[in-house]
């Protein structure tokens, strides 16, 4: 006998889909889609099997059974393009949490507070070395602007912008100024190109406590939770189905 | 600090296992993923987390060892089937002399502890204690 999908199932299978195709983000389309199709088809006939009278906890059983997106996937990506899908779920208060247990609540809180302390100073840095690149940038555009207007309107700005013209001989002096505006503004694209070392630093720094928290939670909560039989999954599964 | 993951080490040890397994099964028919975990789980109540087994059977498709194949089914979407093929067919058997050959390694490294170190090393621990008594009481 065949025991066809309700919609409200229906819904259920397609959040589960989805979250499964949110996982595979970097493969190819047609691989992504070949194998939702292969986990749907095993959905179908693992539904159509199971004995289950309530047809919502039979699909949750099912589901259960078949694991979380991350289970069906492991191995299909590269771990980098595996934690790009998993990004979005970093609580803070995990951390806090997790600091707290460890060190007790001042020194957990002192500890928390350090961290945050240390991200800052580190973004502040790289704000700095940005204002750096930029003024240089725009100093050496300036440069040339004013040098080459000047060429025209001779005394242009001469009281606000200092250039070599004012104490050299202008024949020399405007083609010196040309070459310490290209040198300028070679110097601060420079540090915006070179900045992208700086921003992969940080993002891996940055990135390091989130990744902590998914490997305790996934390790050890996690675990434990499944441990005491609590049903720590079903509740995700149900977001699409709520009203 | 440093946590001893067991959840982890059974993960490992069971991937390649359930590799083998999935091979075995391939060799004998071709299965599509639901019939294999029905196969491979059997009436014995093996717990398996069922989607563990798809990105085996599409590492070992990449790898050659086993082909792929869509076929309509009587009822319900399309089944994908998997069957071994030539290589996965002799990857099979030496992967299963190999097994069997770690099964006698395991076997015999966990007896030996029962057969010869248990008799010697326990009336050792009870002479110890014997003249820690006597230590005592003197």
């Amino acid at each position: 006998m065949t025991k066809e999908m309700n919609d409200q199932v229906r819904k259920i299978v397609e959040n589960y889909l989805g979250r499964l195709r949110r996982h595979l983000q970097g493969l190819p389309d047609g691989d992504r889609e070949e194998l939702v199709r292969e986990i749907y088809s095993h959905i179908y006939d693992s539904y159509a099997q199971d004995e289950t009278e309530d047809e919502v906890e039979r699909i949750l059983g099912v589901l259960d059974r078949l694991g979380e997106p991350s289970e069906v996937v492991s191995g299909q990506l590269s771990g980098s393009m595996k934690r790009m899908g998993r990004r979005r779920n970093l609580p803070f208060l995990i951390l806090a949490g997790f600091f707290i247990g460890i060190f007790g609540l001042p020194l957990g809180v002192g500890g928390l507070v350090l961290l945050i302390g240390l991200g800052i100073t580190l973004a502040a840095l790289i704000l700095t070395y940005y204002v750096a690149a930029g003024a240089f940038a725009l100093a050496g555009w300036l440069t040339i602007i004013v040098t080459t207007v000047r060429f025209l309107f001779p005394g242009f700005l001469a009281e606000n912008i200092h250039l070599m013209d004012q104490f050299l001989d202008p024949a020399v002096a405007t083609p010196l100024n040309y070459v310490a505006g290209a040198v300028l503004l070679l110097l601060g694209a420079g540090m915006f190109w070179q900045g992208r070392h700086i921003l992969r630093g940080a993002r891996y720094l940055y990135g390091l406590p989130g990744q902590s928290i998914r490997h305790i939670r996934q390790n050890r909560w996690f675990t434990a939770a499944q441990a005491k039989g609590e049903e720590s999954i079903a509740p995700n599964r149900l977001e699409g189905q709520t009203e | 600090m440093y946590l001893v993951d067991m959840e982890n080490k059974i993960k490992q040890l069971r991937k390649g296992i359930l590799e083998l397994a999935i091979l075995g099964a391939l060799d004998r028919q071709s299965h599509y993923g639901y019939s294999l975990i029905k196969h491979l789980t059997g009436d014995n109540g093996i717990e398996l987390t069922e989607g563990t087994i798809y990105p085996i059977l599409s590492r070992l498709s990449r790898e050659g060892l086993v082909s792929a194949e869509w076929m309509e089914s009587r009822q319900g979407p399309p089944r994908k089937y998997y069957a071994l093929t030539e290589s996965g067919a002799e990857a099979h058997r030496v992967l299963a002399g190999e097994f069997t050959r770690l099964q006698e390694l395991v076997a015999r490294a966990s007896s030996a502890i029962d057969r010869n170190h248990e008799p010697e090393n326990l009336p050792q621990i009870e002479i110890n204690k014997e003249a820690n008594h006597d230590q005592r009481n003197e």
